[in-house]
């Protein structure tokens, strides 16, 4: 398959159509829609077709440590595997630039999906970083969870320890898991918004 | 890895029976080990251990708070009974950027200082071993978590020094962030986060930055703005997600500037609330910047130069002049003493007027230039005054010899008292006509010390003076001068309308400040003027009488003119202008909208000229309405010490002052004094 290339149409956060720099964070509560992205097997998908649903975003680099944390302990497969069987959207986007750790091609990304045993929907490649840097992605994982009404309701950390030391998973609080059972509930998210935590994203620049 | 046989060589050379320095364990990109300032320590005393950390060149570790990403060094201990650790000594951190995140943290040979004691339980001659279990995450592109475990055993017995260690130990010690006298205040105004910062120590503040200790406060990826003011510093840049939720009363974090050429830090502690006031704003740039002495001194002499052709000033110079060409013609000698009495008038009002208002400044009186109108007593004095002066050029009254010494004598005497009080009348009468050009001399001179205040000053008042002493002194401009003639009574005559023209402005303004009670008080003192100068055409003495009791009732009338409750009556001229504040500013801001600040008074005369020429014209409020402006008026026609200190903030110690804070830019940009559409325009759209 053909090196995938993510389209923006629009980048078209609502939120960020007054604020001036690219990296700015985007506010929790704000509407999130209108972005199209490409996924590992060359489909596009803009987050407006995922209205009605939830959908979680998982940065992810396959060769960092907080990453390697959360995947050698299945933890990040168990948390995709509870959130899609909810019927969650999940997309783990890479936003490594060509040369840079964590880097995938579309066959490469679905090799490691298979290899990880993953339960996400789909793996986004953003290898120019416009994805990442429109949601202000900072580390990997960072994690990002829209709503129904395609509403920002959780970003931040995956748990609260914000170590690289697998042996830390067990015990965290996941604020993921969390986020879901609140929304499943019918109540707000609790804790919306936390410091992530991890490597750096690869950006280009 | 280079790194680690460097010191396992030093190590060996150094190796006796037992060394402050571990044997030097290699992570990775990390060759660590514990050194210590004490080879062997006495029971009960306290010393000093430290992780040593060197990293491979273009890798770095992290801060306490690492920023965007990353995690900090951790160190845990495994002690020996009777021996407790403290905490980290953190090293300076520095900001590492990559692409759009920014780290806190460490590249180099980091120490990481832990002050330790050992009880006085332990007993001498035994050895106690120092176990320190270490972890890092060391990142240049990519990320490597390391960890790793270092052994130092300690000798009890003497207290024996190592001198090595323990200056490289006391150098981290001495390098790491205390606690100083710096007051930091945080407050999160609109989509802005403001820190201020007073009573700094000395120090290069221009690239100052504020290190957090936790994460959630800032965006660490934002550049942290830095205002420079008299009494401090503010750093201006984006709040993170903690203001969503219950704030604390305070934050502490670490400020980085630059002392003799070294990175220094001083841990502050920020109260959450209002900002601190950081004093008079060195100004931003493309307005007035950099006002040094020598500009102001120029400027000055400039201002007070033009202050000559005001409308209120220039009658009364206009005659003096031609008064000296007249009575002087020829004798070059007496123009120049009249010419020097003049100036010494000039000077010696302004510089009263100066020791006045640094009086009152030492008192603590938020005040400006252009005080004196703020007091409708003073206003008032000023109206009757004028009233005064137009009669005489009418020539209603010719003044005896006996009121001489009012100052108002003007054409018909020329001696030594006419000369020196028509110089310090005209500085009264001038007062009122702050010339643009010398706002921002003013407002440095204001803002300065004391002598710097009265040099300022100085230079003003030579301005004012110049052209007398130019027609004394250049040869030829004198003849240049029209020739006497009867002409002149016309002419003087002439003149006295500007003067009423003055009187009834100055009655406005006090129909503003002291409302019905001001005007009736003011108009009554004039009717007491006309009243004494009837009265002294008759010799009688009941005449005399009534005419000085009427002198009298002009004098005090004035006096009783006191400020109304009732606020100022400017807004209600402008369609949808607000009231300012500085939280009307914030909240606007939060808004996103643009905003236009007036600060005004009635009694200006530039703030006047623009408000009809630019401000209410339909082409500019159609501006503001098209771009969602808010129009704010700060009215400074009475005394306000809110306004007056947003004044000095800007460096500007009288009105007009004009801001503009685009929707798109924390600060506010600073709009010239003599306004244009394009101008505000500009503003607004943030370029």
């Amino acid at each position: 398959m053909t090196m995938s290339k993510i389209l923006f149409s629009t980048l078209a956060v609502s939120a960020l159509a007054l604020a001036a720099p690219a990296t700015a964070k985007i506010a929790t509560g704000s509407n999130v829609s209108d972005m199209t992205v490409t996924d590992s097997n060359g489909v596009q998908h803009n987050l407006s077709d995922f209205a009605g649903k939830k959908v979680v975003l998982e940065w992810t680099n396959e060769g960092c440590p907080y990453v390697k944390k959360h995947y050698t302990t299945n933890n990040m497969q168990k948390t995709q595997a509870m959130a899609t069987a909810e019927g969650a959207v999940w997309l783990s986007v890479i936003s490594s630039a060509p040369g840079k750790q964590g880097y995938k091609s579309g066959d490469e990304a679905n090799a490691w999906k298979t290899d990880q045993g993953a339960a996400s929907t789909a793996i986004v490649l953003d290898p120019d970083g416009d994805m990442g840097k429109a949601f202000a992605a900072k580390t990997t994982p960072h994690m990002y969870i829209i709503d129904e009404s395609q509403t920002l309701v959780y970003q931040g950390a995956i748990d609260d320890n914000r170590s690289a030391s697998p042996a830390t998973v067990e015990g965290a609080k996941n604020y993921v898991v969390a986020a879901m059972d609140d929304l499943k509930a019918g109540n707000a998210v609790a804790v919306s918004d936390t410091p992530p935590y991890g490597c750096s994203v690869k950006y280009k620049s | 890895m280079r790194a680690f046989f460097l010191s396992l060589l030093a190590w060996c050379l150094a190796a006796p029976a037992l060394a402050s320095q571990s044997l030097p364990v290699d992570t990775g990109k990390v060759t660590a080990s514990l050194v210590s300032s004490h080879d062997s320590v006495a029971p009960g005393q306290s010393f000093h251990v430290a992780l040593r950390t060197e990293l491979d060149d273009l890798w770095h570790t992290y801060w306490r708070n690492p920023g965007d990403s990353g995690e900090p060094v951790q160190i845990n201990w495994q002690l020996p009974q009777g021996v407790t650790a403290g905490a980290i000594n953190w090293p300076l951190p520095r900001t590492i950027p990559t692409g759009p995140i920014v780290n806190y943290g460490f590249e180099g040979a980091p120490l990481f200082p832990v002050k330790f004691t050992v009880d006085p339980s332990v007993e001498s001659g035994s050895v106690i071993t120092i176990v320190s279990e270490f972890y890092y995450l060391v990142c240049k592109d990519v990320c490597i978590p390391e960890q790793g475990s270092v052994s130092l055993p300690i000798a009890i017995g003497e207290s024996v020094e190592d001198i090595g260690w323990k200056t490289e130990i006391d150098a981290a010690l001495a390098a790491t962030p205390k606690r100083g006298d710096i007051q930091g205040a945080i407050q999160k105004s609109g989509t802005a986060l403001e820190m201020s910062f007073t009573d700094l120590p000395s120090g290069d503040f221009s690239k100052a930055y504020f290190f957090p200790y936790e994460q959630g406060i800032l965006g660490h990826s934002e550049p942290q703005l830095i205002t420079r003011g008299s009494d401090g510093l503010k750093l201006t840049t984006t709040p993170d997600y903690i203001w969503d939720n219950d704030v604390p009363d305070m934050f502490e974090g670490v400020l980085t500037y630059i002392e003799g050429g070294q990175l220094k830090g001083t841990e502050v502690a920020l109260a959450v609330g209002q900002s601190l006031d950081i004093g008079a704003a060195a100004l931003p740039k493309a307005s007035a910047g950099g006002v040094t002495l020598w500009t102001a001194i120029i400027g000055a002499l400039i201002g007070g130069l033009i202050l000559n052709l005001m409308p209120c000033v220039f009658p009364v110079i206009s005659i003096k002049a031609l008064s000296i060409a007249k009575s002087a013609h020829g004798e070059r000698s007496k123009i120049k003493r009249e010419a020097w009495l003049y100036t010494a008038g000039v000077i010696a009002t302004f510089m009263l007027l100066t020791l006045f208002i640094l009086g009152l400044k030492a008192g603590g009186a938020e005040i400006g230039w252009g005080f004196q109108l703020q007091s409708p007593k003073v206003v008032a004095a000023l109206a009757v005054l004028l009233f005064v002066i137009g009669l005489n050029l009418l020539g209603a009254f010719e003044f005896g010899s006996s009121l001489q010494n009012t100052g108002a004598e003007l054409t018909q005497k020329s001696g030594a008292a006419g000369s020196f009080f028509t110089g310090a009348l005209a500085v009264i009468v001038a007062t009122p006509c702050t010339a643009p050009l010398m706002a921002g001399a003013v407002g440095y001179a204001l803002a300065a010390p004391a002598f710097v205040t009265l040099v300022v000053f100085l230079a003003l008042a030579i301005g004012f003076a110049l052209p007398f002493l130019l027609i004394a002194y250049v040869p030829g401009l004198l003849s240049k001068l029209p020739k006497p003639g009867p002409w002149m009574v016309r002419f003087k005559e002439v003149l006295a309308f500007p003067m009423f023209a003055a009187a009834i402005w100055l009655v406005w303004v006090l129909s503003l400040q002291a409302g019905e009670d001001g005007v009736l008080i003011a108009l009554s003192a004039m009717l007491a003027v006309g009243l004494a100068v009837w009265c002294f055409k008759s010799k009688t003495l009941i005449s005399k009488v009534i005419g000085a009791a009427a002198v009298l009732a002009a004098i005090v009338f004035p006096l009783t003119v006191t400020t109304s409750g009732a606020s100022s009556e400017i807004i209600s001229t402008k369609v949808n202008a607000e009231s300012w504040s500085p939280s009307r500013v914030a909240e606007l801001q939060a808004e996103g909208r643009s905003i236009f600040v007036d600060f005004t008074a009635a009694w200006c005369v530039t703030c006047k000229v623009n408000e009809k020429l630019v401000l209410n014209q339909a082409e500019t409020q159609k501006l503001f309405t098209e771009t969602n402006t808010a129009f704010l008026i700060a009215d400074w026609t009475n005394k306000d010490d809110v306004i007056a200190a947003e004044l000095a903030k800007y460096g500007r110690a009288g009105v007009p002052l004009y801001l503009v804070y685009s929707n798109n830019s924390v600060s506010p940009a600073i709009l010239p004094q003599v306004l244009t559409y394009d101008v505000i325009k500009d503003a607004i759209a943030g370029e």
